[in-house]
């Protein structure tokens, strides 16, 4: 199981594994790389990405303010930095910033502060339908395992669980649907996709 | 009606296979209660005052025969025999065990039925006009529409965790049965000039504590774009309304809080983006759907007019039976057909909208011999058969009194829409149950109940408004002052298409006093109006002054009269 790193007060969580489940492939856990920084550090700046974590995500806010640092940019072109949308940012009105940083961010994720804001659903789809982005979005925060599947459909496909959630539990509930009546980002809804 | 395919029936069964091991979790501590909750409340599954509460849906309230029976095995086998269809076309059952759930869901599922989305804060049961496919007024049959977007909003991924619950009413007939303009969404279908199908849009009308009436913000909507239309202003919703004050969370502060207009343009320019997607309804899926909404084999029968309808009954019955035919019997689109409602208020009942295991199995029964095997939940706690030969409405009507069903009652005072209030419900602030027994007990004279006509009373046992007293001629409200129940009168709602908030008339009563006050409301109505006037028409002339006078006449005599001995008894003390 995965534990919380409590060396680094900044750091919002850690995971040691996540489950991934990328689109037309199967749930599995694997092993994770990033941190969820939270940005709350007094100086503002990055958590020691040499020493301490290798990979950061960053929430957006902190990326509009300090995206044009020369540090900042160093790091993202290395890979280093994703960023993670809270559920209040409005991803709509940052559409050409997002745009941008798809030259960068490995991975962007979603903030669910408590699983039953479902804001963060919407904020998947419209990354996913609307703004064109193709790579990874993980669900992070409160995330349990009975939010996996709706996550999973609305365009998450990599989920990092509080740490009392069973994974292997967590792992079988991608199976548990074999139809849909609506589509998702997955899939036809079940009657288109048979005709 | 509309019958599951391959599609919906692995859905609703892997739908029960999921709650099945939520519950294990649950019952082994591995799934905490606060994280239990909005699952159950998906599944339908409340905790009330004294058990557990099972809500299962009528999608658009239509349903069978053999649907009402397993609702009564239900109702005996897991439940305390009996069951209470809800205002929402749903039907609940007060007693269930949080251990028997899955295996009700499961008995549900062979007969196509199943509790999605009756409560939490998702789409809700879809509901609908009562008489849709047959009411006279009808100019679009709103039921495959229904359907459609049923299946659409059954487990949808991005509007499961939405701030609040949403519910979407759909109308497409002259009088509005729905009350459209309380719903979170009012769907009102219509046919353009080329006879093309299109739907009106209300948003954010709500009752509770701030009740407010739908506007509408989008006309002439395609049918087929529905979804993406739908898609668009729940992603307005989920997105930007408020989740930090459950109170202040509905889709209707939003709309308030942004106007109508800005609110229409904000989900227009979601939709823009999404509108040619294929998230839309194709011309296949109507096909499919709207197959199974066809008219059922009526006869050609000769129209009858009502004189000879009610020649049918002997000498000694037929007034009684003129009187149910006036009631309950509604006009249909097919010669010699109509539509009859089955009161489920008949007076001193336990409560608006009961009915047991053994009443439930007869009207099955009822429904296979007078009715295509089809029957119907209606939004006043009512259920309809609505396709009865009119040359049978005798020996129905035999039938439905031997039953207790028969009461001609609808849309009368003693029709009463009431929630659970304090006797079930944890949230409640007073009972709601007793007040329309005493109601229905101080007007049980069918005569005088006739003579003063169409008048709606509805009661709510606290502000959520579950009875939609806001909505009701008179509205009743249970509120708490000291701990101690308390009622507040409302006049002049109205719901349909001239629907109307009613207005709170002043300071509350105690429950002995509701029979007192409501006789004197009706007493100032029967003095008041004019030749044919309705309640609500002499309401609106006259304005409140005279009813709240008339409501509170007893109070000023009673504190006249305790005056007059607190003068003496002080008198006495200073002699
Ligand atoms: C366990 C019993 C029940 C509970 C705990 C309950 C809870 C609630 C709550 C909290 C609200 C307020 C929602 C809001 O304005 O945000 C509400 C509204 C409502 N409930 Fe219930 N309810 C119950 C039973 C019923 C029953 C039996 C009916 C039908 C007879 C019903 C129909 C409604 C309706 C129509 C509204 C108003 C909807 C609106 O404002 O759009 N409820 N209920
Ligand atoms: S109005 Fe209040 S008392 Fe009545 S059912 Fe709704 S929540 Fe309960």
């Amino acid at each position: 199981m995965s534990n919380t790193n409590t060396s680094s007060a900044h750091l919002i969580a850690s995971h040691q594994e996540i489950v991934h489940f990328p689109k037309g492939g199967k749930p599995a856990l694997a092993a994770n790389e990033w941190l969820v920084w939270s940005g709350s550090q007094d100086e503002g700046g990055l958590p020691d990405l040499e020493h301490e974590a290798h990979k950061v995500l960053a929430p957006f806010t902190w990326w509009i303010e300090r995206h044009h640092e020369a540090d900042v940019i160093a790091k993202a072109k290395n890979g280093q930095i994703g960023v993670w949308f809270a559920t209040d940012d409005d991803i709509l009105k940052h559409a050409e910033l997002i745009e941008a940083g798809k030259q960068y961010w490995p991975l962007v994720a979603a903030y669910f502060p408590i699983f039953r804001d479902g804001r963060s659903f919407s904020t998947a789809a419209l990354l996913r339908d609307r703004l064109g982005w193709n790579k990874e979005i993980r669900m992070i925060g409160d995330v349990l395992i009975d939010q996996l599947l709706q996550g999973a459909r609305v365009g998450f496909d990599s989920f990092a669980l509080r740490h009392d959630q069973d994974l292997n539990v967590a792992l079988q509930q991608f199976d548990l649907f074999s139809v849909t009546t609506q589509n998702s980002w997955r899939g036809k809804r079940s009657l288109l996709a048979t005709n | 009606m509309y019958k599951y395919d391959h599609i919906d029936q692995t859905l609703v069964d892997q739908r029960v296979a999921q709650f099945r091991d939520q519950v294990s979790r649950r019952l082994n501590g591995t799934l905490a209660e606060e994280e239990f909750r909005p699952i159950r409340l998906q599944n339908g599954l409340y905790h009330q005052r004294h058990a557990f509460m099972l809500r299962v849906a009528i999608p658009y309230g239509l349903f069978s025969a053999k649907q009402l029976r397993t609702l009564a095995l239900i109702s005996e086998k897991y439940d305390r025999g009996y069951g209470h269809f809800t205002t929402r076309q749903n039907i609940q059952y007060n007693w269930v065990t949080l251990e028997d759930t899955p295996d009700i869901l499961a008995e549900l599922a062979k007969v196509e039925m199943h509790a999605i989305q009756t409560s939490g804060n998702c789409i809700r049961n879809i509901t609908s006009d009562a008489f849709a496919g047959v009411a006279g007024d009808e100019y679009v049959d709103p039921r495959p529409v229904c359907e459609l977007l049923r299946q659409w909003s059954t487990l949808h991924p991005e509007f499961a965790h939405l701030p609040r619950k949403f519910k979407f009413a759909v109308n497409g007939a002259k009088e509005d049965r729905t009350v459209l303009l309380c719903h979170d969404v009012g769907i009102e279908l219509k046919k353009n000039t080329n006879n093309e199908l299109t739907a009106d849009i209300y948003a954010g009308g709500g009752m509770g504590r701030t009740p407010i009436l739908g506007s509408l913000i989008k006309q002439d909507l395609p049918w087929h774009v529905l979804p993406s239309y739908l898609t668009a202003l729940l992603r307005v919703y989920n997105r930007f309304g408020r989740r930090d004050n459950l109170y202040k969370a509905r889709i209707k502060i939003l709309v308030k809080a942004l106007g109508p207009e800005e609110f229409a343009r904000q989900v227009e320019g979601e939709w823009l983006h999404i509108k040619n997607g294929d998230d839309n309804f194709t011309q296949a899926e109507w096909n499919r759907v709207a197959q199974h909404f066809t008219k059922p084999a009526y006869k050609s029968l000769t129209a009858l007019s009502a004189a000879q309808v009610i020649d049918l009954a002997t000498e000694a019955e037929k007034a009684a039976f003129a009187r149910w035919i006036e009631r309950n019997v509604k006009s249909h689109q097919v010669p010699g057909y109509t539509s009859v409602i089955l009161s489920l208020k008949p007076h001193g009942t336990v409560a608006p909208g009961d009915v047991t295991t053994a009443q439930m199995l007869a009207i099955a029964d009822l429904a296979d011999q007078y009715s295509f095997g089809e029957l119907r939940a209606t939004h006043e706690q009512n259920l309809v058969l609505a396709d009865v030969e009119q040359s049978k409405l005798y020996e129905l009507w035999q039938e439905a009194k031997r039953q207790k069903v028969a009461l001609p009652n609808v849309g009368l005072l003693t029709d009463i829409i009431a929630c659970p209030g304090g006797d079930f419900c944890s949230l409640a602030n007073a009972k709601s149950l007793p007040i329309a027994k005493a109601i229905q007990e101080r007007f049980d004279d069918l005569d005088y109940l006739f003579d003063l006509g169409g008048i709606s009373l509805n009661i709510s046992g606290c502000i959520n408004s579950c009875g939609h007293h806001h909505v009701g001629n008179i509205g009743v409200l249970g509120v708490d002052k000291d701990g101690e129940e308390w009622y507040q009168i409302t006049l002049g709602g109205e719901q349909g298409n001239d629907a109307a908030i009613g207005k709170v008339i002043g300071p509350s009563f105690y429950a002995d006093e509701i029979p007192n006050v409501i006789t004197n409301i009706i007493n100032t109505y029967v003095k008041e109006r004019t030749e044919d006037e309705s309640f609500i028409s002499t309401y609106r002339r006259l304005g409140v002054a005279p009813f709240k006078e008339a409501a509170y006449k007893d109070k000023l005599e009673n504190a006249k009269k305790k005056d007059e001995v607190g003068d003496k008894v002080a008198a006495g003390d200073a002699s």
